[in-house]
């Protein structure tokens, strides 16, 4: 019995002795335009079990330290030898100078086992002021991203308040159920993303894309192909042109997929760094494949050009009508800054929406 | 002649050819014969004792009490006697080595192989039983991005980067060819929004 219990014991302390914790690094630029009030590392371990399984629970209390109003905001989260890059943002801030905002970072990474205890690092990835400058290293080419957040903002804050002149407080009261109500019916499926050739050589299939026009849209899509198998899809190619007279640099395609069901879902994006100057056309091709974590019966594909980045920076997005086409409405996600509108009609009510909007 | 051989010839205990040899020289010599016959005699003697009965024997009687010794004989038999006990098919004590070996080896897969690996074997092991034909559909090569209601996640190199937001299901959550996922999260109390995204090196 006494040899149990040792055995016991061991397996116990074995395992108690692999959480061990992790060290932390802070690193913001000296002009940084953020600054780290406090932080809160405390419920962050790691846990060696073959490799370092590292997780942070962190929780940084920061200070707009610019003398401008912060719109968004980076952070790069990333470990030594770890697998890629992550990064944890805030979309809808609107942190005025002097004032403070809190970050929470949730984070599980695995890397092999090295000596010494694991370090995390938080770095400042970029900010983004209300008059769309930016600063930051932009590692992540999140300038771009963030930019969008803040033209989609502008637009739909803009939509919201010519509703709310219009329609008065009940007009906006409905667009807000309506809007409630599109995201509590998102049809979205869990979906993995495989860089490289994934294919099933027996039982793919190549088929067609087809786009939807927007007519206000720079660039417009067409002849696209992608390869279909088994709950995957994977090398889509396709052609887009430069109609607009401005040169482009980035464009990204939203890829839809439908299902036998003729259920409908938005799959992933398809962002390309191309330059197209005014009436060219180029070729988009990716090597890259779409994989549903649950079985589909693909039926068909469809697009739509999403988002372009001219040659100075500046962006094109859809604009409200565009997106009130019925089929494109269900389809497409609200706004980081609708979901934030919503939520603030959600806890607070009308009035307390119409004084948000008053900000703006 | 052998004193043994005379006194199996007189209990006729002998066989058939050492039985004649002894008789051919009882015959020629005296000393055996008078030793045979005295042999013989005591034979004879111990036969008429064991044929005498004790006077005054009731039957009956006698055979009750042999019954009765031998039940209680067969009753004292059953006492002192180790009761048959069924033996189980496994015993316990191999059984519970086996489960103590399952346990550390579990614990050392646990503690030593990272889930990634875990994984792989098992794809692996189902590929095996399968045929390959799980394999065939998904030959991967490159780094895997991935968005799901649990969080985003990328896979690269064994490794794995995870990103959650405080046990709260995203609202929203994509994928893109360049190799990003984000999930989308909105707190319920503060109505602060928060993306967070994974990107391959």
């Amino acid at each position: 019995m006494s040899n149990k219990i040792y055995i016991a014991l061991a397996l116990a302390g074995a395992i108690s002795l692999q959480a061990q914790a992790i060290n932390h690094k802070i690193d913001f630029p000296k002009d940084s335009p953020v600054s780290l009030l406090s932080e809160d590392f405390g419920n962050s371990n790691a846990t060696a079990r073959g490799a370092n399984l590292i997780e942070v629970n962190a929780g940084l209390s920061l200070r707009n330290s610019s003398q401008k109003r912060i719109r968004s905001m980076t952070l790069m989260v990333s470990t030594p030898d770890a697998a890629g890059k992550g990064s944890v943002s805030v979309p809808t801030l609107d942190a005025g100078p002097g004032e403070t905002f809190s970050v929470h970072i949730g984070t599980r990474l695995i890397r092999p086992l090295t000596a010494g205890n694991p370090v995390v690092e938080v770095t400042l990835d970029g900010v983004l002021f209300d008059d769309l400058s930016f600063y930051g290293p932009d590692v992540l080419h999140s300038q771009r991203t963030m930019i969008r957040w803040e033209l989609e903002a502008q637009r739909d804050r803009k939509y919201f308040k010519t509703l709310l002149a219009t329609s008065g407080a009940e007009g906006l009261r409905k667009e807000m159920l309506s809007s409630l109500a599109r995201q509590g019916d998102s049809s979205q499926r869990g979906v993995q993303m495989v860089r490289g050739r994934a294919t099933n050589l027996d039982t793919e299939r190549e088929s067609q894309f087809a786009f939807l026009d927007i007519p206000e849209s720079p660039v417009e899509a067409s002849s696209g192909m992608a390869r279909i198998g088994a709950s995957l899809a994977g090398a889509p190619r396709f052609e887009v042109r430069n109609r607009s007279n401005r040169p482009v640099r980035h464009l990204e395609v939203a890829w839809i997929v439908k299902d036998q069901q003729g259920r409908e879902f938005l799959a992933a994006s398809m962002p390309a760094d191309m330059t197209l100057v005014p009436n060219q056309t180029g070729q988009v091709v990716q090597d890259a494949a779409l994989r549903f974590d649950r079985p589909i019966s693909i039926d068909s594909m469809s697009g739509f050009v999403s988002s372009v980045e001219f040659a100075d920076g500046s962006q094109w997005i859809p604009s409200r009508g565009a997106l009130d086409q019925a089929r494109l409405r269900q389809l497409i996600n609200p706004s980081p800054e609708e979901q934030r509108l919503s939520q603030i009609y959600t806890r607070k009510g009308i009035q307390a929406l119409i004084e948000e909007l008053k900000k703006f | 002649m052998a004193e043994t051989d005379l006194a199996l010839y007189a209990a006729h205990d002998l066989p058939f050819w050492r039985a004649g040899v002894v008789r051919f020289h009882v015959r020629g010599c005296g000393e055996c014969r008078g030793l045979l016959d005295a042999l013989c005699a005591d034979r004879q003697e111990l036969r008429r004792s064991a044929d005498d009965m004790p006077a005054n024997v009731d039957w009956d009687q006698l055979a009750a009490e042999m019954t009765a010794n031998i039940r209680v004989g067969l009753a004292a038999g059953e006492c002192v006697t180790p009761r048959e006990r069924k033996v189980a098919a496994i015993s316990w004590r191999p059984a519970a080595i086996a489960a103590g070996l399952v346990v550390l080896l579990a614990g050392a897969w646990w503690l030593n192989i990272p889930r990634s690996d875990t994984e792989t074997i098992g794809r692996a092991l189902r590929d095996m039983a399968t045929g390959g034909r799980i394999s065939a559909t998904q030959e991967e090569r490159g780094p895997v991005v991935g968005a799901s209601s649990s969080g985003v996640e990328l896979l690269e190199n064994g490794g794995r980067m995870g990103i959650e937001q405080r046990g709260l299901e995203p609202v929203m959550f994509s994928v893109s060819t360049q190799g990003s996922a984000s999930a989308r999260y909105v707190d319920q109390d503060t109505g602060q929004v928060t993306i967070t995204a994974t990107y391959v090196q």
